[in-house]
């Protein structure tokens, strides 16, 4: 116990001492793929980088917390909102990386960028005795009846988007279709997990706005899902990369936020089954081309975030 | 009240322990909660900018929302005191009459806190949910009483009870049966020497450990979360992880509403002065070895079946879903046996490397936090209740404070202390802000339980010793150190437990490439991995557990020997 004792202490001597000189980076899951970015980018630049991995909200709030001494200098989030927040609030550096050319100009700006993006769908259980869906509205059905889950957008910026997305389109229908699907005994239970793991498990059927990419690893892994994409069309979910203006850093930041679009970046974003930024990066799953998209103005989405989780609300009850 | 004669002030010893325990008590839990005290009144604390004081106050006071979630954080804590004082109660009555084979249970009763509440919320869910394992088992779930009010105080009361039976348990064993001896011989009835006998001499042991239950309850996040948004019940709890973790982040406001928690913690901590100030007994001498009383083996026989029953509920269900969710294949596969293998456990060491350093980092951890936790809490419970100065009331109320705030803030706290530029050396990011941060966490459990059994304990002997000149060390460790060493290790063995399965400090703690238990139970749900985060979780209860065996069973050799 003693030795372990010295050890650690001896351990976080040295981590102290390295960390003004490497490379801080925050980041939101999947772990897989911020542990392989980091990796891979040690690898190629020499660069060493302290991953701190958690999830979104997390991530922001040790953000926050210290802002009298910041630590990080490169943020990724699972949720477009945040970089929008920061953004407004001038906490980002302008950098345009070279690798961005071919992120389509909905994910890019002047001060961030995506790394990738999730798409919304909606997952159900094919063993269950239920007809498949097709359709947002399909799920009003009685052959639906309590079988509905989705994520609550006050926890899922995900499901945000896409109750943004759809009221964008039909602002009065969208409420009206919520409010069907609640009479149709459709919970709210919480973030995407919550959402999901029911209808794995066979206790519910079908989520309303899933994010697909872990429905896309989980029926790889055999589970009998089904993840489908309604033609009337959907929204992305991106996930922001950042830079912080307070980096003492930056050039290695910037280095890093290139490799993330680099050829080599992309393709292990693609691995874990998110769709690459890059158009010209091959995803392997449902890419740009076969996404039916509903096209929103995301910041002016975010501004009206809390009428939107509001209304939501007012909609389910 | 249990205060000694009125003797000389101890000395330089005593004066230098005084100093190093509220020294410890200041810098390792009074300057975190201070940090987010002030950040609840300067909203831009965290820029180190005193600007725009009290502005967030009156908003968040006036949020009706707010209200609701009040009332339901006390109508759950009050419930679930109930039911766990029940089952406790009965528990730790039964316990004596089981004698030294009953020492099964008091580890028994141990596991589930070793079950992270997230984890074992999820295994309820897992059982009692439609086409959940249980109606693929026996045909009929539970999903209308899981997903009520009621549910959620039965799964955190089958989670929390074990505090209160375990300070009862050893309050009854300090207690012993001399007195209900003398009531039977002389003809009380049962139920009159359980209410008359009994229980008033437990009664402090009752109460001080159900403030726990309740200020745990109020502060606990896992169940609230997973259960509460299910039923569509606000907690307290859950507004502030909101602020913490929901766009937009809004830190002061959870601070704000971090103050009013700690405001229900000082009611019940009053409410609390003041029963156990009703209800404070003392015996004169320690009758842990008093003649073993005859037990009929048939009535000794019911009484294991009744605590087999609860531990079947308490303990066996949660980890058997578990261990089913972890040999799960595929979750959509149902309960098949072409379905289980144990293919997750054979993952966890082979592919998921850093599964086993993560293991050994929770171990590592949680037994320092022990021994630091224990220490301190012995040190100051003498001062609380021994050598009583005017810094006693606040000093018991401080410790008792970390438990009425939501981890997560503690954390939030802990950044806001420590990540300052003007500190020539500090803990942030390394290893030692985690050890800062359970210790701050976890030192209300011994805290309250030394204090409550030191209470109990006869003045006599320490008087005795201090007449024939022994000094305030020798007080400690010769005199009253044996008959605290039980509650000692007990207190020491639940902060290990749960220590080695703490989560929401570590998601906002963790330094850079840091993984234990839970974040890597986490981050495999995170992904979706269920059946990967369940066999971890599995593997941890049965490594932390069999620590906890071994301690209890070196701690029963010394107790012997002794």
């Amino acid at each position: 116990m003693i030795r372990k004792l010295a050890i650690s202490a001896f351990a976080l001597m040295a981590a102290s001492a390295a960390s003004a000189d490497d490379l801080t980076v925050y980041s939101a899951g999947p772990k897989p793929l911020s542990a392989a970015l980091v990796e891979a980018f040690t690898a190629k630049t020499g660069i060493t980088v302290n991953l701190f991995q958690s999830n979104s909200g997390k991530v922001m709030a040790r953000y926050e917390a210290e802002k009298a001494n910041p630590q990080a200098d490169v943020l990724i989030s699972a949720s477009w909102g945040h970089a929008i927040t920061l953004s407004d609030a001038g906490e980002l550096m302008a950098y345009t990386s070279p690798n961005s050319e071919t992120v389509p100009g909905s994910l890019k700006t002047d001060d961030y960028v995506a790394q990738g993006a999730a798409a919304i769908a909606m997952v159900y259980n094919t063993t269950l005795d239920m007809p498949a869906p097709a359709e947002w509205s399909d799920l009003t059905d009685p052959a639906y009846k309590d079988l509905v889950t989705m994520p609550d957008p006050t926890a899922s910026g995900a499901a945000l988007s896409l109750v943004q997305g759809l009221a964008t389109k039909d602002a009065e229908g969208t409420w009206k279709l919520l409010g069907d699907l609640a009479d149709n005994g459709m919970i709210v239970p919480g973030a995407n997990a919550a959402a999901l793991n029911p209808v794995l498990s066979g206790a519910r059927g079908v989520v309303f706005g899933a994010v697909d990419y872990i429905a896309i690893g989980q029926k790889a892994k055999g589970e009998a899902i089904e993840v489908v994409y309604p033609e009337s069309g959907t929204v992305l979910a991106p996930r922001p990369i950042m830079i912080p203006a307070t980096t003492d850093q930056a050039d290695e930041a910037k280095k890093f936020v290139d490799f993330v679009l680099s050829d080599e970046g992309q393709a292990l974003v693609a691995d874990r089954m998110i769709l690459p930024a890059r158009t010209d990066v091959e995803a392997k799953r449902p890419g740009w081309d076969a996404l039916p998209l509903i096209e929103f103005d995301y910041a002016k989405a975010a501004a009206e975030a809390a009428e939107t989780q509001a209304a939501f609300k007012a909609a389910v009850e | 009240m249990s205060a000694s004669a009125a003797k000389p002030s101890g000395g330089a010893l005593r004066a230098s322990l005084f100093f190093a325990t509220m020294g410890l008590a200041f810098v390792i839990v009074a300057l975190p909660i201070l940090a987010i005290l002030l950040f609840a009144i300067f909203p831009k604390l965290n820029e180190l900018s005193f600007t725009g004081a009290f502005g967030n106050l009156a908003p968040h006071l006036k949020d009706p929302r707010l209200v609701q979630a009040v009332v339901n954080s006390v109508s759950l804590g009050v419930a679930v005191c109930a039911v766990s004082t029940l089952l406790a109660v009965t528990a730790a009555i039964l316990r004596t009459n089981t004698g030294r084979r009953g020492a099964v249970w008091d580890v028994t009763f141990l596991v589930p806190f070793l079950i992270p509440p997230f984890t074992g919320s999820f295994a309820w869910i897992q059982l009692g949910q439609r086409n959940g394992f249980l109606e693929q088992i026996v045909g009929f779930n539970l999903a209308p009483v899981l997903y009520s009010f009621f549910g959620i105080v039965l799964v955190m009361a089958l989670n929390l009870f074990p505090i209160i039976y375990f300070t009862t348990s050893s309050a009854l064993q300090i207690v012993g049966q001399r007195y209900d001896e003398v009531a039977r011989v002389f003809g009380g009835s049962a139920p009159r020497r359980l209410f008359r006998i009994l229980l008033p001499l437990v009664g402090t042991a009752i109460v001080s450990s159900n403030l726990l239950v309740f200020i745990m309850t109020v502060e606990e996040f896992g169940t609230a979360e997973i259960l509460g948004r299910r039923v569509g019940i606000d907690f307290v709890v859950t507004y502030i992880h909101e602020k913490l973790s929901d766009w937009p982040i809004d830190l002061p406001g959870a601070s704000v509403l971090s103050l009013i928690l700690i405001v229900i913690a000082l009611g019940a901590y009053t409410l609390h002065l003041q029963l156990t100030r009703r209800t404070a007994t003392a015996v004169d001498e320690v009758q842990a070895r008093a003649g073993q009383p005859q037990r009929s083996p048939l009535r000794t026989a019911l009484c294991h079946l009744a605590l087999g029953t609860l531990a079947f509920i308490a303990v066996a269900l949660p980890l058997l879903s578990i261990l089913i969710s972890a040999l799960m294949q595929r979750m959509s596969g149902g309960l098949v046996w072409s379905n289980l293998n144990f293919g997750a456990f054979v993952e966890l060491f082979t592919t998921h490397e850093e599964a086993l350093s993560a293991i050994g980092t929770s171990l590592h951890l949680a037994t320092i936090t022990a021994v630091v936790t224990v220490a301190i809490g012995v040190l100051a419970a003498f001062f609380i209740v021994r050598w009583q100065s005017v810094l006693s009331g606040p000093l018991d109320f401080l410790l008792t404070l970390p438990n009425a705030i939501p981890a997560m803030t503690v954390a939030v706290g802990l950044i806001l202390v420590w990540n300052q530029a003007f500190w020539p050396w500090t803990p942030y990011n390394t290893w030692w802000v985690m050890l800062l941060a359970y210790t701050c966490i976890m030192l209300p459990y011994p805290v309250r339980m030394i204090t409550s059994t030191l209470r109990q304990l006869p003045m006599s002997m320490q008087d005795a010793a201090m007449v024939y000149g022994a000094s305030d060390l020798g007080v400690i460790w010769r005199v009253n150190g044996p008959a605290l060493l039980g509650v000692s290790v007990a207190s020491g063995l639940i902060v290990f437990s749960i220590a080695s399965r703490e989560l929401v400090t570590s998601l906002l703690l963790t330094p850079p490439g840091f993984e234990t238990v839970s974040t890597f139970v986490f981050h495999q749900f995170d992904q979706g991995s269920v059946r990967t985060a369940m066999a971890m979780s599995l593997v941890s209860v049965v490594i932390s557990g069999s620590f906890i065996a071994l301690g209890n069973a070196l701690a029963g050799l010394r107790f012997v020997k002794g």
